[in-house]
């Protein structure tokens, strides 16, 4: 027969509590609290076919992440919440999920102007904010918490159709150019690369248009660059509008010699729904599918399997490079706190699927320099050399 | 010579598509006093079908001509018995009312299409419209000259029902005294169901023809209602011959602008014009 004594009873009794907290902690560390982030995206309205390319890019880092073991050894869970293509939306959600939902860390928004708005809301509330950013102007607010990994600068845009056209002889270069340029944040930044661009290569800009969205017809424009003699045809705009554009070029028979199309020939859809009327089409991008960064290869290939595409989108990747930065800040300095996060990106260099990338004092990495051109209903990689999946069919055939 | 007739007849076609567009939802205000946000969501889903028989074969696209305006039309029927009048009955404030509820059914089918088609951007190809013909040197997209033929169908057909038919004539009444057609025998429910779902059906062939023209995606509903908004208020609300008119001047001045002054002057040029007429005639340029 077992005797208790008072001595054991009181015993037993101080090491309850004990037991219990242990028990408790123990608990914690193998449930392992997922590292909640947060982020606001327009996955309704006029931006949300690209939207949902940036969210299935965030997640599928988050499921990558997660089979890997996690961030600092914690599962990965994303909050991303819609913003219906709403700037004011986009703001009062992340306030919402840092103030309220008290995420860990967040991601950034798109397009460019909810991007740049919640820039300041970052930095109000001290959170590391990896982005595409609202072009230089953004970056040259004085933000500390802001990094663009990469980022989508209109200021670079073209940089890389520039040194591919110096590689051309001055006599077979077009003589003379003509844009037209959707008046907002991302148009006028590429207007901006355009004007330094052709000033460096000596082609006069004949016809420098601006319009707004809705545009009911394209055709004058187009009809006025054309008696304007243009052998380079620079149309600054989105999808819609440039499906505008092409249509009207091949209705007047416009045949420049270069055909030079913002940001709108970069989706998918750009080669799906046009056809063969969208091939030849020369842009700049930020991020390529074919750019030999580590990574990449096994990035193109897991996500085929996932969504059955060839090519995946510029945005897919974007989502997942951002993604990519913020798990090497995290991982880099060993802390979820956003200060060490920030000093980390300023002090050394990352590598993303983007490729290696060190932050300037903006918070921006080297200017990039890729040109594409959309050759066989593919957007190619025309420059630089180094990278180049495609030779450019230049001058542009004519319409058929 | 050559530019400004380009630019003239360029914009005289693109103002027809956009006078159909508009003359549905000129209509429903007139008529019903229900501001239909909703109106250029049904034009999109159209599309959306022309882009979905036009990909089974080329037939499919004059199938979804006459499919999607009678399908537009029984849809118009349900939504204005199922959801806006219900809402309207019990409110004073009818504007307000409608515009919210209408805005839902907008949100409602533009998250619809999305779902059913991604929310990305669509590109309806029809072989014959990729063609351009020439007069007078001047090239004509066949695609956009095809747009401005539907166009002028619906309007016709339109103009048919409203001054040729009892029920149209009734419509007009409505729009026009609504207690003295009431005292007349008029039933007031039955003629607003009709012109509800005769406007749907107009939305829905100017949605057909608008596919011809540009690209579109579930949200461009927005964009293609900032064109009815202004074409209406120009034209006059309710006004068939005046939304025809406003809808013209709006696609030449839009087409010609560029000849003379940056194209970048065009919205300030519309808008001007526009509270220039809310202004002299608040009722909008015509009232017939």
């Amino acid at each position: 027969m077992i005797r208790v004594t008072r001595r054991t009873l009181l015993g037993t009794i101080k090491l309850v509590p004990l037991v219990a907290l242990g028990g408790f902690s123990w608990g914690q560390g193998t449930r392992r609290e997922p590292i909640r982030i947060g982020c606001t995206l327009p996955l309704t309205g006029p931006f949300a076919d690209t939207g949902v390319w940036v969210q299935r890019g965030y997640e599928f880092w988050a499921e990558d992440v997660n089979a890997r073991g996690g961030l600092l050894g914690r599962p990965v869970e994303m909050r991303i919440l819609d913003d219906a293509s709403s700037v004011e939306r986009a703001t009062s959600l992340l306030e919402r999920l840092i103030t309220v939902d008290k995420v860990d860390l967040i991601l950034g928004g798109y397009p460019g102007t909810s991007a740049a708005a919640q820039m300041l809301v970052a930095e109000r509330y001290r959170k590391i904010y990896i982005s595409m950013g609202g072009h230089m102007a953004s970056f040259s607010r004085g933000f500390k918490y802001s990094f663009g990994a990469p980022p989508l600068m209109g200021e670079w845009w073209y940089n890389g159709v520039w040194k591919w056209l110096a590689t051309i002889r001055p006599a077979d270069r077009p003589k003379r150019a003509a844009a037209i340029t959707l008046n907002n944040a991302i148009g006028q930044a590429v207007r901006q690369n355009m004007l330094e661009g052709l000033k460096s290569l000596g082609i006069p800009l004949v016809m420098d248009e601006l319009y707004t969205l809705p545009l009911p017809s394209a055709e004058p424009l187009v009809q006025k660059a054309k008696a304007a003699g243009a052998e380079l045809f620079i149309a600054n705009g989105f999808f819609g509008d440039g499906v505008q554009t092409v249509r009207a070029m091949k209705a007047l028979d416009y045949n420049p010699k270069l055909f030079l199309q913002g940001v709108g020939s970069l989706i998918p859809e750009w080669v799906k729904e046009l056809g063969s009327d969208g091939n030849y089409v020369v842009s700049g991008t930020a991020i390529h599918h074919r750019l030999p960064n580590r990574g990449m290869a096994r990035l193109v290939r897991a996500a085929k399997q996932r969504f059955g595409f060839d090519e995946p989108p510029q945005y897919f990747l974007f989502g997942y490079a951002w993604a990519q930065a913020l798990e090497s800040a995290v991982e880099g300095s060993k802390s979820l706190r956003d200060d060490d996060l920030v000093a980390y990106l300023r002090s050394s260099t990352i590598e993303t699927v983007a490729g290696k990338l060190r932050f300037d004092e903006k918070g921006l990495p080297e200017p990039y320099e890729y040109a594409t051109q959309v050759i066989n209903g593919k957007v190619e990689l025309i420059w630089p050399l180094s990278a180049r999946t495609a030779t450019p069919v230049y001058p542009k055939p004519s319409w058929k | 010579m050559e530019p400004l007739l380009q630019a003239v007849l360029s914009g005289l076609l693109v103002g027809s598509v956009l006078a159909l567009l508009s003359a549905g939802f000129g209509l429903v205000w007139g008529a019903t006093g229900t501001i239909n946000i909703s109106h250029t969501a049904f034009s999109v889903a159209a599309a959306y079908l022309a882009y979905w028989l036009t990909s089974v074969g080329p037939w499919g696209f004059f199938l979804a001509l006459i499919a999607a305006p009678l399908l537009a039309f029984a849809l118009g029927v349900l939504t204005y018995r199922s959801i806006v009048r219900p809402a309207a009955v019990k409110v004073r404030d009818l504007g307000l009312v409608t515009l919210v509820s209408t805005l839902g059914i907008g949100v409602a089918l533009e998250n619809s299409l999305a779902a059913v088609w991604g929310p990305g951007p669509r590109v309806l190809s029809l072989a014959v419209a990729a063609e351009a013909i020439s007069v007078f040197d001047v090239s004509l997209p066949v695609g956009t000259l095809l747009a401005a033929s539907f166009a002028w169908l619906g309007l016709v057909a339109l103009w048919f029902f409203l001054y040729r038919t009892y029920t149209g004539k009734a419509v007009r009444a409505v729009w026009q005294d609504p207690v003295g057609a009431t005292l007349c025998g008029i039933d007031r429910d039955r003629v607003t169901d009709i012109a509800f779902g005769a406007a749907t059906a107009t939305a829905a062939l100017a949605g057909v023809s608008m596919a011809l023209i540009y690209a579109f995606s579930p949200a461009a509903y927005i964009e293609w209602l900032i064109w009815a908004f202004l074409i209406v208020i120009v034209g006059g609300v309710g006004s068939l011959l005046g939304t025809f008119i406003a809808g013209l001047l709006v696609g030449v001045v839009s087409t010609t602008v560029g000849l003379w002054v940056p194209f970048s002057w065009l919205p300030a040029i519309l808008f001007a014009f526009l509270i220039g007429v809310v202004l002299w005639r608040p009722t909008g340029l015509f009232r017939i």
